[in-house]
């Protein structure tokens, strides 16, 4: 059988290693696949419903716009466990006194890439349905590393920057850039966190219609027999962040459709 | 306290970093303690490697490496086999000796009490096999007493010059218990001329005879050969003298001079060259039995708890073999 091709976005070297070992780890099964590295999730959906990938391993974002662009005849296969808890977290200096989402009220919010759901997006989304408008907390945007959803995190540690520095009063992160400093654990006085938003979904393995079933299910056959306790298995799982992977949970990806509908967030970047 | 722009700095770093990437992010006027302290919770949290602080700057390593102790045989691995020198006084001076025993070294005695406790925690830290070594151990009067302490915990090697096997040392010899202990008598060659001249005139016949005592009274014997560079010939003669008395292949060693202890000359043998092989004497833990006189190859003064002993063996081991193959990496060919 030929291989399936699968796309994802080069956002650190260590995607090569990742892509590299899942080929590795599929060469000898019946659902062997190789690899094309995108520089940005554009591209990668455009490839994809060009037909030129037969699977999209795509940030949530991505598959908004995968799903809008083809009126919804797109299919989520998986997602790493971790992605089906996905949160936003507002974190501001120790002691800020800023109390939820409210607490935010004409005060300065830090965001990160405009095209980051974690960062951007959803954050505006959560300050709306708390019912603070536009002009009741100042964005503060840095938008750094456009194009790659968020995934270097890059944005978020300079909207971290700017609460130290003074030109914002709290920064709007996910939750694993949170986790990647430690929390308020490793620097007591530093930083705290005053909101988590609701759990929400975040990457998933896109496919078309076109790709039939027949094709897909011994690919996630295998897919979902990879196993934590086996060290090679593991090594590429610790790299990207999951211990298991996962059916969809599509529910999780409704805030982001509603946010990407109420801020007109354009189809593609 | 630290300022936090270290640990973003760091973490963003890292996120951007391959995989056993080495990081190092500048620092400027920070407490080095607390620096320390809370880089190494980072990396303890985040499953990255600390490497190190210094005024200047921090260092990590994106991901834990394998462990390298992890890809070497499992009867490698320091502290599978524990070796004791149970004293350093010996009827003989050879003139190899790595640990430069005779009549006049001081005794150095690791004694019973201790020579038993060892022998509990081995159980206890995974040891498989005790060898016991010096010195000639068949000069202590207490050799029953500490044989037996090791064999009663686990199979046990008893390496001797076999020159002794007489009267109330026979006695000894014939008390102890055959189906753990194995006797491993030194003898260089096939005839007399080479083992005498390094070891003593007639010393060659009485090992022999030690060999064959041993045998008749149902031991497991090995014999172990040192053979100096100009001798390297002869082990094919020797091989088959041992086959003549009966000595297993299995069960012959053969091995070079070291240059260590009494030896000018010899294999030079350093921490960096040496598998370690942890060895207890009354002195302290060394990092392997041919280098116990060896100022270089000793480890801690702390012979308890055995474990955290073979521990810190395999610690170092493990940091001399990351180490190696760091090098492997910061120096390719051009």
């Amino acid at each position: 059988m030929s291989e399936l091709l699968l796309g994802a976005v080069a956002y650190t070297p260590n995607v090569v290693t990742i892509w590299e070992g899942m080929r590795g780890y599929f060469a000898h099964t019946e659902a062997p696949i190789d690899f094309v590295l995108f520089s940005n999730y554009g591209r990668q959906v455009d490839a994809l419903l060009a037909g030129a990938i037969d699977i999209a391993w795509n940030t949530n974002l991505a598959w908004v716009r995968t799903v809008l662009q083809t009126n919804g005849h797109c299919r989520a296969l998986a997602m790493r466990d971790t992605d089906t808890v996905f949160q936003t977290v507002i974190v501001a200096r120790a002691g800020s006194r800023i109390d939820g989402l409210t607490g935010l009220w004409g005060r300065r919010l830090a965001l990160g890439s405009k095209d980051s759901a974690q960062a951007a997006i959803l954050p505006v989304y959560y300050l709306r349905e708390a019912g603070l408008a536009a002009d009741e907390v100042e964005l503060v945007r840095i938008d750094s590393d456009v194009g790659k959803h968020g995934d270097t995190g890059r944005s978020e540690f300079d909207a971290l920057r700017a609460v130290l520095d003074d030109r914002a009063d709290a920064a709007a992160l996910g939750i694993n850039t949170w986790e990647a400093i430690g929390r308020e654990e490793l620097m007591p006085g530093a930083f705290e966190a005053v909101w988590s938003s609701p759990t929400y979904s975040h990457c998933n393995f896109t496919v078309l219609p076109a790709l039939a079933s027949e094709r897909t299910d011994p690919w996630l056959k295998q897919l979902f027999a990879m196993d934590w306790n086996n060290t090679t298995h593991r090594k590429i799982l610790e790299l990207e962040g999951l211990r298991a992977w996962v059916p969809p949970e599509l529910d999780g990806y409704q805030s982001l459709f509603a946010a990407v509908q109420q801020q007109g967030i354009s189809i593609r970047w | 306290m630290v300022s936090p722009s270290v640990l973003l700095n760091l973490a963003e770093a890292v996120a951007a970093a391959p995989q056993h990437g080495l990081i190092r992010v500048p620092v400027r006027g920070e407490d080095p303690i607390q620096l320390r302290q809370m880089i190494m919770a980072w990396c303890e949290r985040t499953g990255n490697e600390f490497v190190e602080v210094d005024s200047w700057s921090v260092a990590v390593r994106r991901g834990r490496r394998a462990d390298p102790l992890a890809d070497i045989a499992p009867e490698q691995v320091p502290g599978t086999r524990l070796w004791l020198y149970t004293n350093f006084d010996c009827n003989l001076s050879c003139d190899y000796c790595c640990v430069l025993s005779s009549p006049r070294t001081d005794r150095r005695a690791l004694g019973v009490d201790r020579v038993r406790q060892l022998a509990v925690e081995a159980v206890a830290a995974g040891v498989s096999e005790l060898i016991l070594t010096g010195g000639e151990p068949f000069l202590l009067p207490d050799l029953a007493e500490l044989v037996a302490a090791c064999t009663r915990a686990l199979p046990t090697t008893l390496l001797t010059n076999g020159m002794l096997f007489h009267g109330r040392r026979l006695e000894t010899l014939k008390a102890m218990d055959r189906d753990r202990l194995t006797l491993q008598i030194s003898l260089d060659s096939a005839t007399s001329e080479t083992h005498d001249q390094h070891r003593g005139k007639g010393s060659w016949q009485r090992a022999v005879d030690g060999i064959r005592t041993a045998q008749t009274l149902g031991f497991t014997v090995k014999v172990a050969a040192t053979l100096p560079a100009d001798q390297a010939h002869t082990v094919e003669a020797l091989q088959a003298f041992l086959d003549l008395i009966g000595v297993a292949r299995r069960h012959q060693v053969i091995r070079a001079v070291a240059h260590q202890g009494a030896a000018e000359d010899g294999l030079e043998l350093t921490l960096e060259s040496l598998i370690p092989e942890v060895t207890i004497t009354a002195d302290g833990v060394y990092w392997h039995p041919v280098a116990a006189a060896d100022p270089d190859q000793f480890v801690t003064a702390d012979i308890f708890p055995l474990a955290t002993a073979i521990a810190e063996v395999r610690k170092r081991y493990a940091l001399q073999l990351a180490r190696a193959n760091e090098s492997a990496q910061w120096f390719p060919c051009a």
